[in-house]
């Protein structure tokens, strides 16, 4: 089966009556391209930072309609744009109001973006491995940490995430008990229990991430009795631990340092993420007033990751 | 967790019924994002408002990870709940269907103020009350 893609070029002024038209046309709904919808969006308060692609600045408002090839376009088109054409009799600007039709080929949506998720060496024992392929170890000792990709950050992808695996690996003992703050989708929760830990809490503000880290959790045998709940940071939590792991954002880190601190046992590690290099000074100054030392710094790409451990008392 | 928004997709779909059909499947195909786990969660999130068309704003990470948030109902859609009609004219220059008022069209514009990317309230205003002429609608004082 084809569809017909009906895009028009209009303003953002005209989104609201131009998306009417089409779904009232016979589309099963409108996708909006319009980069005012990325430029005020929302601080979702989990930390996130925007990058704005300028080529998309320049390309204006778009609304596309799918209509099935068995709806007739020829009667179809010229309506939809006499009636698109009138909005200017109404007081909105449509301007530049170019109409394209393209064909699209049914593909398998439902599945087609799996082939973008592959299994993927993160660290020498750790590798992610979307749920549905069939990986097998390939060296003694390595481990495989199942995902289910989607709902909440953390595929394994992402210097931030591949930084942090890293250092788990280096810091981790036997047993140890773990902290994480901002779980995501669990993956270094899940990653902490692969390399030995003994108990592990996983948190997050978020509830989708939540969630996404509890059903994560399930996919991984040896990850089960990873605990999983809603919390800001570090607040009301009085478990004790050898490590703690946050792979949020600077802006959150900072205001976490002295709940890490608290928790943190002596010579215990403190491991965060998720740092850009204009942001790493200040986290680090931050860590050292602390009482933190500074034991490692981590770089890949334009982020870096921070080891900082707590000394004993003179 | 750390993350940069490189991508955002606003749909207008209906509430309750996401599927990988259009418009879903192409335009977060093209985001390279898990449609599937996208179509359950706004599924289960809107399965309240069913018969709605719902807004949604899709905020998608460098990792393919993504997040997203519904928005209140379409301009076009409250105005038809304010005027009391269910469908809109197929021929608003000649034929009219329904009247709002201007206080309607205010508080339209009011609760959609942030969603339309309109600077002030005024330029709301002249977004839905555009939006109801071009459905027949008139708009009195």
């Amino acid at each position: 089966m084809k569809w017909n893609e009906v895009s028009v070029h209009t303003t953002n002024e005209a989104v609201e009556a131009v998306s009417n038209i089409l779904i009232e046309m016979g589309s099963g709904g409108v996708a909006i391209e319009n980069i005012q919808d990325f430029l005020n969006l929302p601080d979702d308060g989990f930390g996130e930072i925007k990058v704005v692609n300028e080529a998309d600045v320049e390309k204006g408002v778009r609304v596309k309609a799918y209509y099935p090839e068995t709806l007739f376009l020829n009667e179809l088109l010229p309506e939809i744009k006499h009636r698109i054409n009138d909005l200017q009799y109404v007081g909105l600007s449509i301007e530049p109001n170019e109409i394209q039709v393209n064909e699209v080929e049914e593909e398998n949506w439902a599945t087609a973006w799996k082939k973008y998720y592959h299994p993927q060496h993160i660290t020498r024992f750790l590798t992610v491995a979307p749920q549905w392929e069939t990986y097998e170890p390939m060296i003694e000792g390595e481990k495989v940490i199942r995902l289910d990709p989607g709902l909440a950050f953390g595929t394994g992808t992402h210097p931030t995430t591949r930084l942090s695996m890293q250092a788990l690996e280096t810091y981790i003992r036997e047993n140890d008990t773990i902290l994480d703050v901002g779980t995501g989708s669990g993956v270094l929760s899940i990653a902490s229990k692969a390399l030995g830990a003994g108990e592990v809490y996983a948190f997050d503000l978020d509830e989708v991430a939540v969630r996404s880290a509890k059903e994560n959790v399930k996919l991984n045998v040896y990850a089960q009795d990873v605990h999983v709940a809603a919390n800001d940071l570090l607040k009301g939590i009085s478990t004790e631990a050898d490590l703690i792991v946050a792979n949020i954002l600077a802006e959150i880190i900072l205001p976490l340092i002295p709940d890490a601190w608290r928790l943190v046992k002596t010579n215990g590690y403190f491991i965060t993420s998720g740092i850009i290099e204009s942001k790493k000074d200040r986290v680090q100054q931050a860590l050292n007033q602390q009482g933190f030392e500074i034991l490692q710094i981590l770089q890949m790409k334009d982020w870096f990751a921070i080891v900082a451990q707590k000394p004993e008392e003179d | 967790m750390a993350k940069k928004v490189v991508n955002v997709v606003k749909l207008q779909i209906p509430a309750g019924k996401a599927s990988p059909a259009p418009p879903v499947g192409p335009a977060l195909g093209q985001a390279q994002v898990n449609i599937m786990g996208f179509c359950k969660e706004f599924n289960a999130r809107t399965a309240d408002q069913a018969g709605m068309i719902i807004p949604v704003v899709i905020s998608v990470y460098e990792d393919r990870s993504f997040t997203f948030v519904t928005k209140t109902p379409p301009a076009a859609i409250l105005l038809k709940k304010a005027a009391g009609v269910e469908t809109g004219s197929g021929e608003p220059n000649t034929k009219k269907v329904a009247t709002v008022t201007r206080d309607q069209v205010r508080e339209i514009a009011e609760t959609k103020q942030q969603d339309l990317n309109a600077a002030d309230v005024e330029a709301a205003m002249r977004m839905v009350e555009g939006t109801a002429r071009s459905m027949g609608f008139v708009v009195e004082d």
